[in-house]
């Protein structure tokens, strides 16, 4: 069993292939590199910040480290923002910075070789093509594979500030 | 040998050449004040020690760790103070100039050492070749008979001691390989403090294993030497420096060979006496000199790894914010009957506050260690420009957080920088002025409140107005004739702004005003200017006292919290009808004669608030920066000790805010920040 495994991943990363965590907006299924992802919790407890996009739902406390929350349903303009007892959080760990993104659902860990991810066709969607790696097909259904670091790291998403360098920063990161 | 252990060793022995690099770097900012107090006097006596001791220790450390390079310097430079000191060669004022040259071939050299920072060995040959020549050039000077040393620099005149025989049984730590350390070097600069032929030595083996267990790195053997000496006891120890521990090393002095007392020196006690420690922590180590290390260190201390300290504070941190998450339940409970828990509580309160003082006290560190930089810098700088300064410093010993001295370090060194490139005059102008030819540039840092204040003074030609406002205009950025001086001053900041009329090696560059703000701004801090043309200038950094914790008021505005800083808040009231007038459209309240501004948080933050009208909620008064305010809040809810938290580590800067702290019920609290909060509100 664990050598059918070992085996299974050497030859996913031999041929470029990746694990991918994926998740529910609305009623499409994403998937983005396990390897990025931190944990998954529940969406509770979160402090509002003033003047940001409806997107930011705010920050939460994540055991005394503060971590800001992504609403990727508003961002994305897919389903419906909705919250309750199920909604998940899923804590990803991408240019040094902890991040939460809010999804309906969690589903699967799957394994995609290389050759079952297509390049995205241009679709002038609110998911801008540059953000997306690529469309895995799992079960004959589709997967959007998200490229969350390029994304959190964008302009629009104003989560990373730029005008501040990261050295600076350290002098309050207590 | 396997290879994980193998591993373990080298990363054992780099945690050793890191405590030698830290003791190097100490070492040497320890010669250069001293080098710099001088001026052109001759050292006395004790200094000139105090910059032997440095450079011998250097020596010692950096022939040990296996850093030959660094000795040659070092051993020159040794020499030559050793000649000085015992008055073979006469003092010459270029010969200070020669020494802080030296020392920074060696701080050069560790730098390589430490962080792979190229070496330029033209420089340190240049410096070694100029040491060896004040050697040869004082020696012909005086007595050219002198008797001839031997390297290591004969023992000072006071320090000499008769020929006496010294038995020293040295039983070395079994790991004692495995550090690095080499036997043979110990033994040849032991043979070195000994009349010539007068040395032996001999090893035995100690509780040989079975040979199959042998490890060839653990030192199973005992050695011991037996000697004729005129060297001091701390001559001998200074050889174990680094290598043994006071059980490790016992030494069995005779009387001297011809039974008289020394001048100055007590007879040396008969019997085996253990060596006194060479541990920085060991109290013991009070002697002038001993080990090579400074004589006035009474205060014992340890060295700490500084992500220790963090971690530590950290830890307290969310100690005090289970304590508020206690406190907060036990509210809910009856007092009479859970009496023991309230008491206890009460109890647990009082320990985490005197607890997290004494954490953030480790933090606190002085500001002499910025300020005795600046000698050296104003020095060189005020050589390179022909510009004739004195620096004077007030309130060194002002502690705060240590992550902030870091961070000051370079601002501060910039606005140095700046007010003896641009702000003091040559000496003929200040003369033509009717003013002293040598300037003075003032460093002062006091505690005003919760916040350190650094001022940077200088009794220059000041800023001048015109020339920034042309340059400004020049240079694109907004500004008009109608500007306040404060305003105007402010201009300097702006990136890209430099009203230097030629770029120097100094500043002039248009990169470092900016710099500073940036810099400053990082670490919560704020800079003001005043300035008087012909006077001279006043750089005012202000920063907050540690960047860890704050007292605070939580206040309460709709579904939100917020942290509003003890240190601005001056009072708080529920305004009367009465009291609320309007200025144009803008609310204001009226207290004791005086019209504030109110800072609605529901409006500034675009939060669902309770209270909307001001004579329903609470007013709490605030001055910040000189400027005062009412923010409108719900409700006051407590008074509270707060750990600052960084938004930016995982999120960008919210305007508004000075950051976040974590609240006793888990959730997370925005802290204000007044002055951008006066700033938004105005432009509402």
């Amino acid at each position: 069993m664990q050598t059918a495994q070992g085996s299974a991943v050497e030859q996913l990363t031999a041929d470029g292939g990746a694990e991918y965590l994926t998740f529910t907006l609305g009623s499409e299924s994403y998937g983005i590199d396990i390897l990025k992802v931190q944990e998954i919790r529940g969406y509770d407890c979160v402090t509002r910040i003033a003047n940001t996009p409806a997107f930011i739902k705010g920050v939460i406390n994540l055991r005394g480290v503060i971590v800001p929350i992504v609403d990727l349903r508003i961002k994305f303009n897919v389903g419906e923002a909705t919250y309750h007892e199920f909604t998940v959080v899923i804590i990803i760990n991408v240019l040094n910075k902890v991040v939460g993104i809010v999804v309906d659902g969690v589903s699967d860990v799957v394994a995609l070789p290389a050759q079952s991810i297509k390049p995205a066709p241009e679709l002038g969607a609110s998911l801008d093509t540059r953000y997306i790696t690529g469309l895995g097909t799992l079960n004959d259904e589709m997967l959007i594979l998200v490229d969350i670091e390029k994304l959190i790291g964008s302009d629009e998403l104003q989560i990373v500030d730029s005008t501040v360098d990261n050295t600076q920063k350290e002098a309050v990161n207590l | 040998m396997t290879t994980p252990s193998g591993e373990t060793n080298s990363v054992d022995l780099n945690r050793f050449n890191q405590v030698f690099f830290e003791e190097c770097a100490e070492n040497l900012a320890e010669m250069e004040q001293i080098l710099i107090s001088l001026g052109d006097r001759e050292p006395d006596p004790e200094q000139m020690n105090a910059i032997f001791r440095a450079a011998h220790s250097i020596k010692g450390g950096a022939g040990i760790f296996g850093f030959n390079d660094m000795t040659v310097v070092t051993h020159v430079m040794e020499s030559l103070l050793d000649r000085l000191r015992n008055q073979e060669i006469p003092f010459a004022p270029e010969m200070i100039d020669l020494f802080l040259e030296a020392g920074d071939a060696i701080a050069m050299q560790l730098a390589g050492h430490r962080e792979g920072k190229a070496v330029d060995q033209e420089v340190i040959d240049g410096v070694r070749a100029r040491l060896q020549q004040a050697i040869d050039a004082g020696g012909r000077a005086t007595a050219p008979g002198l008797p001839a040393d031997h390297a290591e620099g004969a023992p000072p005149p006071q320090e000499e001691l008769l020929p006496r025989r010294c038995r020293l049984a040295f039983t070395p730590d079994p790991e004692i390989f495995a550090r690095g350390i080499r036997m043979e070097s110990i033994i040849s600069e032991l043979a070195e403090l000994a009349e010539p032929g007068e040395f032996h030595s001999s090893a035995r083996l100690m509780d040989v294993p079975e040979l199959a267990e042998v490890d060839p790195e653990r030192c199973l053997t005992r050695w011991e030497f037996t000697m004729l000496t005129r060297a001091s006891r701390e001559q001998i120890l200074d050889v174990f420096m680094f290598v043994a521990d006071e059980e490790q090393l016992q030494i069995e002095e005779d009387e001297p060979v011809d039974r008289r007392t020394p001048e100055g020196e007590p007879a040396p006690e008969q019997g085996i006496v253990p060596a006194a420690g060479r541990r920085a922590y060991d109290s013991n180590e009070t002697a002038p000199g001993a080990f090579g290390r400074r004589g006035n260190e009474t205060e014992a201390s340890f060295r700490v790894n500084v992500t220790k300290v963090d971690q530590l504070v950290n830890q307290v941190g969310e100690l005090l914010i289970t304590q508020a998450m206690l406190s907060q339940i036990a509210v809910g409970l009856d007092p009479i009957l859970h009496e023991t828990l309230q008491r206890g509580l009460v109890q647990l309160e009082r320990n985490t506050r005197d607890l997290q003082g004494s954490v953030m006290s480790i933090r606190l560190v002085p500001i002499s260690i910025v300020f005795n930089r600046f000698p050296r810098l104003v020095r060189d700088i005020a050589a390179k420009l022909g510009k004739q300064v004195e620096l004077k410093t007030t309130g060194d010993s002002t502690e705060l957080d240590r992550g902030l001295i870091e961070k000051i370090a370079d601002p501060l060194g910039h606005l140095v920088r700046n007010a003896l490139d641009h702000g003091l005059e040559t000496p003929e102008t200040r003369a033509a002025c009717g003013k002293n030819p040598t300037g003075t540039l003032q460093l002062s840092a006091s505690q005003v409140g919760g916040r350190i204040v650094i001022d940077v003074i200088d009794d220059g030609a000041g800023l001048n107005r015109e020339r920034i406002l042309a340059k400004a205009l020049e240079c694109g950025i907004p500004c008009s004739e109608a500007m306040s001086d404060e305003e105007v001053w402010q201009l300097i900041f702006a990136p890209g702004f430099s009203t230097a009329s030629e770029v120097t090696d100094l500043s002039g560059r248009g990169v470092g005003m900016d710099v500073v703000i940036k810099n400053v701004q990082a670490i919560g801090g704020r800079v003001q200017i005043a300035s008087e043309a012909g006077k001279g200038a006043r750089f005012t950094i202000s920063l907050p006292l540690t960047l860890a914790i704050l007292e605070g008021l939580s206040v309460a505005v709709g579904e939100e919290k917020f942290i509003i800083p003890l240190n601005v808040v001056i009072e708080s009231l529920q305004p009367k009808p009465e009291q609320l007038k309007s200025v144009n459209g803008r609310e204001v309240v009226q207290v004791r004669g005086e019209y504030l501004p109110i800072l609605k948080l529901h409006r500034i933050f675009n939060l669902e608030a309770e209270v909307i009208e001001p004579q329903r909620g609470i007013l709490v008064l605030v001055e910040a920066d000189g400027e005062r305010g009412a923010i409108l809040v719900d409700a006051l809810l407590d008074e509270q000790q707060v750990v600052v938290k960084s938004i930016e580590t995982n999120y960008r800067r919210v305007e508004g805010s000075a950051g976040a702290t974590i609240l006793g019920d888990g959730r997370v609290a925005l802290i204000l920040d007044l002055p951008e909060l006066f700033t938004m509100h105005k432009k509402l």
